[in-house]
């Protein structure tokens, strides 16, 4: 803290411990030269941009799931919501103004996410389970409303989305853009408010945030809400880009966001972890299954090798709190 | 095995040892003799408890050398210690309260050994042991039908089920009643006589100049002396821990107490009915002291005021006004604070740094209306509490878990001092803390009262309740037994209304 990072490499063993203490942006780096000595696709804009327009999904829910999880819970709705949201969005987009439909969408998420909080919060349901119920839920109700197909865009709104997911300005893609506002607004929240710094506590200590006056279950209850509504901010974005709903869509990516979050150094125990190591969490789950891509590993070996950083990146911060 | 050359059982020379930036131990010396009780005393956080944590094995020492036998021995875990023969008794109770108390007895043995147990065997010996003790506990039962004394005669049994040559006792006694301590006293000197060497912690010292050979005293992570107990006495061994003479450890009450109370509370019954028909009131500037013994509901009468737990009746008046205090919530927007006895669960915040700890009471005051910090401003509040209460941190952005007990306290006292509380709650200001941050705590209460704050101090520490309160009430079973004004404050008076017995 007080020491620069010039001591800190200067100290005995100093080097070592940088690493381990900013393990994440170092696995982050290594993956990256890794990828761009062992593949000269990677480096191409084509490349870059379709990783960063494939990650921003996941990296939105990421966010919500940070800001769970540093209350001390886990929202294991995320995933499903992305796929009911992603029906709702197209069905509202084919009878509805666009803003209309978006602003629904985005609605009715914090109103799926408020139900878990409500049930994490005020029943004193364990996270896991309530939000477990609802993931079961949302896939569901995403079948039913969809009839077990997939929906497509079929108005000047939707056309109007898939152009602005697919499409870039000043070289990033738009959706891309989408995340990274919502990945400075999570920092700026979690450094600069009081909204960040009561989940903060509340996650390090429940119940010494309750006798400090905190109004706990408020604050328990919104970050499902939020969670929610940037599920359906993600379900957006990922219909958008694929021009239509699917029931099918966002299978497992609640696992994802857990281990993003997770490789980017936050404890699922709460108050530790932040948004900007959300997103290298994010951007190194990408690269891996970018770079496997490009090397034309089949998909069965990259969930073993995902597997196998999401168990190192946890052993060296193992390491860091020795 | 036993005809060592070297005097001494354990020999454990210039152990240093530090958490973080916390040194806890520095160069202690202990030196325990083959068949003697040796008392190890000093304060809460003095580093009794690390020291022979880094005997038996659970920490690892920075610096020194620990001989057991004239050998130099390195325990990395608690079984290296239990191998060489140290066992220790905890103050936690360490059992698994769904075992028989024979498994449990055994349990460092099962799966060791064989992959059948002989479970009549198993029961058979651990009677046998406890039978030898002179208890009567069934070696069958489950460790949850216990009572906790009888837990604590298993937590014994169990360490003395191995071939223990080192036994340690940190503070056994705190739920015995005389019949069951003299029983224990029996059972040690016995042991004592088999040539075992005893370690025993505690803070009663009528018992330890009841059984022990030899006093070592530690006072903040220094051993302050060692001799043998026949060459001192009360007063010598409290000189040695504390470091000067009792008296001079509060501060002089020379406060104008207002007329009208600044709070009151009449007729508090909560709906467990664990605290019924509680009364009081305390007026501005007073330090207001509750005593009584461990469960007469000190702590849940604090917490019912501040709106933890469910009232059934009663009202509470601040400055004049009737509150109704539904949730900490509540309790905090009419200005009442509560710094709670178990610090590191509900006290404070030990992952975050010693700003964040202090400002979680007074966002208000450090934020614009959308909830933006202004940083600047926190940092001059937090620097300036850290300043006014002198809490030793190298920045205000030190974790707090790397901070002393004594240190982590002015923490969580920081956290009321930041909003201008008018009532703070303090349920033992100074469990866990040296010496010097006690003087220093005692001295804040009373500045924080000359300002005009009606102050409620619990505490289970004699000396210190005596010695900060103007008025004490006694609590005995749920509600107020008795009142004690400064004149009739003594140990007894405040004992006999704990047991619900007139004073004399």
């Amino acid at each position: 803290m007080a020491l620069t990072i010039k001591q800190q490499l200067s100290s005995p063993g100093g080097i070592l411990k940088f690493l381990i203490k900013y393990n994440t942006i170092f696995i982050f780096i290594v993956l990256v030269i890794f990828s761009a000595l062992i593949s000269d696709v990677f480096f191409t804009s084509a490349n870059l941009t379709n990783l960063l327009k494939q990650v921003s999904g996941i990296g939105i829910i990421s966010i919500g799931m940070l800001i769970v999880i540093l209350t001390g819970g886990i929202d294991l709705s995320v995933g499903s919501l992305v796929a009911l949201l992603a029906v709702i969005f197209a069905l509202l987009v084919n009878t509805v103004i666009l803003p209309v439909a978006i602003l629904l969408t985005i609605i009715i998420g914090f109103s799926i996410g408020s139900v878990s909080g409500y049930l994490v919060a005020f029943q004193k349901m364990a996270p896991f389970i309530a939000t477990l119920a609802l993931m079961t839920i949302a896939r569901g109700l995403g079948f039913i409303y969809s009839k077990g197909s997939p929906i497509t865009f079929k108005s000047p709104g939707g056309e109007f989305m898939a152009d602005f997911a697919n499409n870039s300005t000043i070289g990033i893609p738009n959706i891309a853009i989408v995340f990274l506002i919502i990945v400075v607004l999570a920092m700026v929240m979690l450094r600069y408010n009081v909204f960040g710094r009561l989940i903060i506590a509340l996650g390090s200590n429940e119940e010494a945030s309750r006798l400090s006056g905190i109004k706990v279950n408020k604050y328990k209850f919104l970050v499902y809400a939020i969670s929610g509504a940037l599920a359906a901010t993600a379900a957006i974005i990922v219909a958008s880009r694929t021009n239509l709903g699917s029931p099918n869509m966002g299978m497992a990516w609640e696992l994802d966001a857990i281990a993003a979050v997770v490789i980017g150094g936050a404890s699922l125990n709460g108050g530790k972890g932040t948004a900007i190591n959300t997103l290298i969490g994010v951007l190194i789950l990408g690269l891996i299954g970018n770079i496997l891509n490009l090397l034309n590993v089949p998909s069965y070996p990259q969930q073993v090798v995902k597997g196998g950083i999401i168990i190192f990146a946890v052993l060296l911060q193992k390491f860091e709190s020795k | 095995m036993e005809n060592s050359e070297s005097e001494y059982r354990v020999e454990m020379t210039g152990i240093s040892k530090s958490f973080g930036p916390v040194s806890v131990l520095e160069g202690v010396d202990l030196r325990v003799k083959h068949g003697e009780i040796h008392a190890l005393l000093g304060e809460n956080g003095a580093g009794k408890s690390t020291l022979v944590k880094i005997l038996s094995g659970v920490h690892q020492k920075d610096g020194g050398k620990v001989l057991l036998n004239g050998k130099e021995i390195n325990p990395k875990n608690t079984h290296d210690g239990q191998v060489l023969g140290i066992s220790v008794v905890y103050q936690e109770l360490s059992l698994v309260n769904d075992l028989s108390v024979a498994e449990n007895i055994y349990l460092h043995k099962m799966g060791a050994s064989k992959f059948w147990m002989n479970w009549k065997e198993l029961i058979k010996d651990a009677q046998e042991l406890i039978d030898s003790l002179g208890f009567d506990i069934n070696a069958a039962a489950r460790v949850r039908d216990l009572s906790i004394v009888q837990k604590q005669v298993v937590e014994i049994a169990k360490a003395l089920s191995e071939d223990t040559k080192v036994l340690i006792l940190d503070e056994p006694t705190t739920v015995f009643d005389p019949n069951d301590i003299k029983k224990l006293f029996e059972n040690l000197f016995r042991l004592k006589k088999q040539g075992i060497s005893i370690i025993y912690i505690s803070h009663h010292l009528d018992e330890v100049f009841k059984i022990a050979d030899t006093v070592t005293v530690l006072r903040d992570g220094v051993d302050t002396g060692s001799l043998p107990v026949s060459e001192t006495d009360t007063d010598g061994v409290i000189r040695l821990m504390i470091g000067r003479d009792l008296k001079d450890l509060f501060p002089v009450r020379d406060i104008e107490i207002g007329k009208e109370p600044i709070f009151e509370v009449k007729n508090l019954t909560a709906r467990d009915n664990l605290v019924h028909d509680v009364s009081f009131s305390v007026r501005p500037g007073e330090v207001l002291g509750i005593a009584g013994l461990g469960g007469s509901g000190r702590t849940e009468t604090a917490k019912l005021i501040f709106g933890v737990g469910k009232k059934q009746s009663g009202t509470i008046i601040l400055n004049g006004k009737e509150i109704k205090t539904k949730s900490p919530v509540d309790a905090v927007g009419f200005e009442i604070g509560f710094v709670s006895e178990d610090r590191k669960e509900e006290g404070v915040f030990l992952p975050l740094s010693i700003r964040r700890n202090i400002s979680v009471t007074s966002f208000k005051s450090i934020c614009t209306n959308l909830g933006f910090l202004k940083v600047d401003k926190e940092f001059k509040n937090v620097i300036g509490l850290i300043d006014k209460l002198n809490i030793k941190a190298p920045s205000c952005e030190v974790d707090v878990k790397n901070l002393s007990g004594g240190n982590q306290q002015k923490v969580a006292l920081a956290k009321w001092l930041s909003i201008d509380s008018k009532v703070i709650i303090i349920d033992e200001p100074t469990r866990g803390v040296d010496v010097g941050a006690k003087v220093e705590i005692y001295n804040l209460i009373n500045e924080v009262a000359k300002k005009g704050v009606g102050i409620v101090v619990i505490s289970s520490d004699m000396p210190e309740i005596m010695g900060i309160s103007d008025r004490i009430l006694v609590m005995h079973q749920g509600t107020f037994y008795g009142e004690l004004q400064k004149e009739q404050f003594s140990e007894e008076n405040i004992l006999r209304y704990s047991i619900g017995e007139p004073i004399k």
